[in-house]
């Protein structure tokens, strides 16, 4: 009996959700549960506050914009499952989600069901290879991040360049593509290439084998972990060399692993961090949103699921239609430098952003990230 | 045909025509709660009948999506005809595992198999040979087609995925009303009197972990079919724990059972959706409750009645 209940209590309630006369529906999915539960909330936040700031401001073509999460639980099936869901709910278009593997689970779906899809934290190149009329996504692709840390190696004038990674796919991909990329600009020599065993406590015999071939520079593209392990134990050879890292090494644990000391002067590429958004939408966007939730947005795809909500909104102010096709058209050909929270936002003909989202960043005595201009 | 042998046919005959009234969400929930409906029974197998506890079953699952997401995107075969494969290679990998941990007993086992489905998925993860595509997984695999029709939408998988669950629940009917059924048993209420009885017990614990994690390889290469993509995270320990959840639940042993715990775990949380951040917290809350006052599950598998002949006069004195 009690069950019975319950599940009369949980119809009801499904039931009972009150469904807005007229208002222009814009889907969220994000990992609201499971391991990113912290990046979905954030997700969630920044894309509420934005749609109330609107809302405030008269709302989309006279009629309020209502945001409809759904939480795809950072896993592939949820995914497919909260993506029907929003197919259903009469959405324009989904800003979402975290992770390449659960945004690739959707693209069919909204694609099938004409939804525009402007992903937020899905960097895998080949998403955006398919052809999709319908996708976007705010996030820079992988590549871009190699082209980035290229150019910080040439800028810093290296002649001598080691490349080491992890052989996990992304770190593997970073540094094949890096390699690529310097050989063609002829920029210096790759002295060294390999990879170590993550995990290890003890790295001195690749960075002894690194030291013999005397490069000016090392480009390391694995994680935090490992990174922060290379510079305390080059620092105890003595070792003066340059360190670069990929995104995975931006995590402030990098500094406690290889201390103070060793960490200054490493530097890494990375999107910029919350905390040095450049343009002015952003900084009073992170006034409010320190007003409102008491603390400073963390992630910097949580302002990229901003930016997904902002160029969709903008897009159907510009049309003054729903129709995703239009929509999708105006975002392929029409939006141009767009002044989004994480710079200036265009997309190409694949629905890629462009333009230059990576950033270089130098440790400093103290330990702290300091963006270079 | 009794009363009880009715009660398939008044299940089957809705769920044929359900997907007439509902939306593609519905549809869809209700798919994955078909996978889930036939993982459960082919760890109910291992789980309810010989008494095994197993909390690795995802891996198993895994071996067979992996399989089939290999095969497929190598080679280009279609990725039905290799339903067969997919079972074959995650039976004999349960073979591989479980021969030498098969003697141990109960939380022992549990705690082996619980490191087996870690095992699975972090080698997953680490890119094993270089054909598992990391923690991005494998993606591209060819939608299946039959004949002439490509299963596109959520209601042609509908019916795959639900006639498979009908072949389930028949050669698992079989199964339990079989030799090896009783023998399962038997050695689940007693093992030592069941290898006093002539059951030779390692042999017969050995088959019910093979069978089972063969019927969770086919599973894994349909859900391959349906995703289209699979990443290691749709193989956590999580996954191992609904599916445990879901025969514990729904009644270890009981097929029934089994079925009504597929719709209450993956379909509660879907119904829950409007719950938001809570949605988890209300599931939960939920399952707890159906735990406290139902501890033998929800629909409890029931003795066996076998009808003797009627005792001749004369007959059956000692």
């Amino acid at each position: 009996m009690k069950r019975v209940i319950l599940l009369c209590l949980a119809l009801l309630l499904v039931q009972g959700t009150a469904f807005a006369a007229d208002s222009i529906k814009i889907g969220l999915m994000g990992p609201i549960t499971g391991p990113w539960a912290s990046e979905g909330a954030e997700m969630k936040q920044v894309v509420q506050l934005l749609a109330e700031e609107l809302n405030q401001k008269g709302g989309l073509l006279g009629k309020k914009v209502e945001v409809v999460t759904q939480d795809d639980g950072g896993d592939p099936r949820t995914a497919a499952l909260a993506a029907q869901r929003l197919a259903t709910q009469g959405v324009v278009a989904v800003i979402g989600t975290y992770g390449s593997a659960v945004t690739e689970a959707t693209q069919n779906i909204y694609g099938e069901a004409k939804i525009i899809q402007i992903a937020n934290g899905s960097t895998a190149i080949r998403l955006s290879e398919k052809g999709l009329k319908y996708f976007f996504r705010t996030c820079p692709r992988d590549d871009e991040q190699a082209k980035v840390a290229a150019q910080a190696i040439q800028k810093m004038g290296s002649k001598r360049i080691a490349i080491l990674h992890d052989n996990s796919t992304y770190a593997k991909g970073l540094a094949d593509e890096t390699r690529g990329l310097l050989e063609a600009a002829k920029a210096g020599e790759i002295v060294f290439f390999d990879a170590l065993t993550p995990k290890e406590q003890d790295y001195t015999t690749v960075l002894t084998k690194m030291k013999s071939v005397q490069p000016d520079i090392v480009f390391f593209t694995g994680y935090y972990g490992e990174a922060g392990l290379l510079l305390k134990q080059a620092k105890q050879m003595n070792w003066k060399v340059t360190f670069m890292g990929g995104d995975a090494t931006n995590n402030p644990d990098i500094v406690k692993t290889a201390g103070k000391d060793a960490a200054a002067g490493f530097y890494f590429v990375s999107a910029p961090l919350p905390k040095d958004l450049p343009s002015d939408e952003a900084r009073n966007f992170l006034d409010t949103f320190k007003k409102k939730y008491g603390n400073p947005p963390n992630s910097i795809y949580a302002a990229l699921a901003g930016d997904g909500f902002r160029v969709i909104t903008q897009a159907i102010a510009e049309t003054k239609s729903t129709d995703p096709a239009k929509l999708a058209d105006y975002l392929h050909k029409d939006l141009k430098d767009f002044p989004g929270l994480t710079g200036k936002i265009s997309f190409n003909e694949k629905g890629d952003r462009v333009g230059e989202v990576y950033r270089v960043y130098r440790v400093n005595d103290e330990g702290q990230f300091i963006l270079q201009p | 045909m009794n009363r009880r042998q009715l009660i398939p046919l008044a299940v089957a005959a809705p769920l044929a025509v359900l997907p007439l009234f509902l939306n593609a969400y519905w549809i869809d929930v209700l798919n994955s709660i078909g996978i889930y409906a036939m993982l459960g029974l082919s760890l109910n197998l291992i789980v309810g009948h010989a008494g095994l506890f197993n909390l690795g079953h995802a891996a198993f699952y895994a071996v067979g999506a992996y399989t089939a997401a290999i095969v497929n995107t190598t080679f280009g075969i279609p990725v039905l005809l290799l339903l067969p494969v997919c079972g074959l290679a995650a039976g004999l990998f349960a073979l591989a595992v479980a021969r030498p941990i098969i003697h141990l007993r109960g939380d022992y086992l549990c705690i082996v198999t619980i490191g087996v489905g870690e095992i699975v998925r972090i080698a997953l993860v680490n890119n094993l040979f270089g054909i598992t595509g990391g923690s991005n997984g494998i993606f591209g695999i060819a939608r299946p087609s039959i004949f002439d029709l490509t299963l596109r939408t959520p209601l042609h998988f509908y019916y795959l995925i639900w006639i498979f669950v009908a072949l389930t629940v028949f050669v698992f009917h079989l199964l339990e009303y079989s030799r090896f059924g009783r023998a399962l048993n038997y050695l689940r209420e007693d093992d030592v009197a069941a290898e006093g009885s002539g059951v030779n017990t390692a042999h017969y614990k050995l088959m019910a972990f093979v069978v089972g994690a063969g019927w969770a390889g086919m599973v894994g290469n349909i859900y391959a079919a349906k995703m289209t993509i699979i990443s290691p995270e749709s193989f956590t320990f999580w996954e191992s724990v609904l599916m445990f959840a879901i025969v514990i639940l729904g009644g270890s042993g009981s097929m029934p059972g089994v079925l009504l715990g597929a719709f209450l775990i993956v379909g509660l949380p879907e119904l829950f959706r409007e719950f938001a951040n809570a949605r988890m917290l209300v599931f939960g809350a939920a399952m707890i409750a159906m735990m406290v006052f139902r501890t033998q599950g929800l629909i409890p598998s029931r003795p066996r009645i076998y009808r003797i002949p009627a005792v001749e006069k004369g007959e059956g004195r000692a």
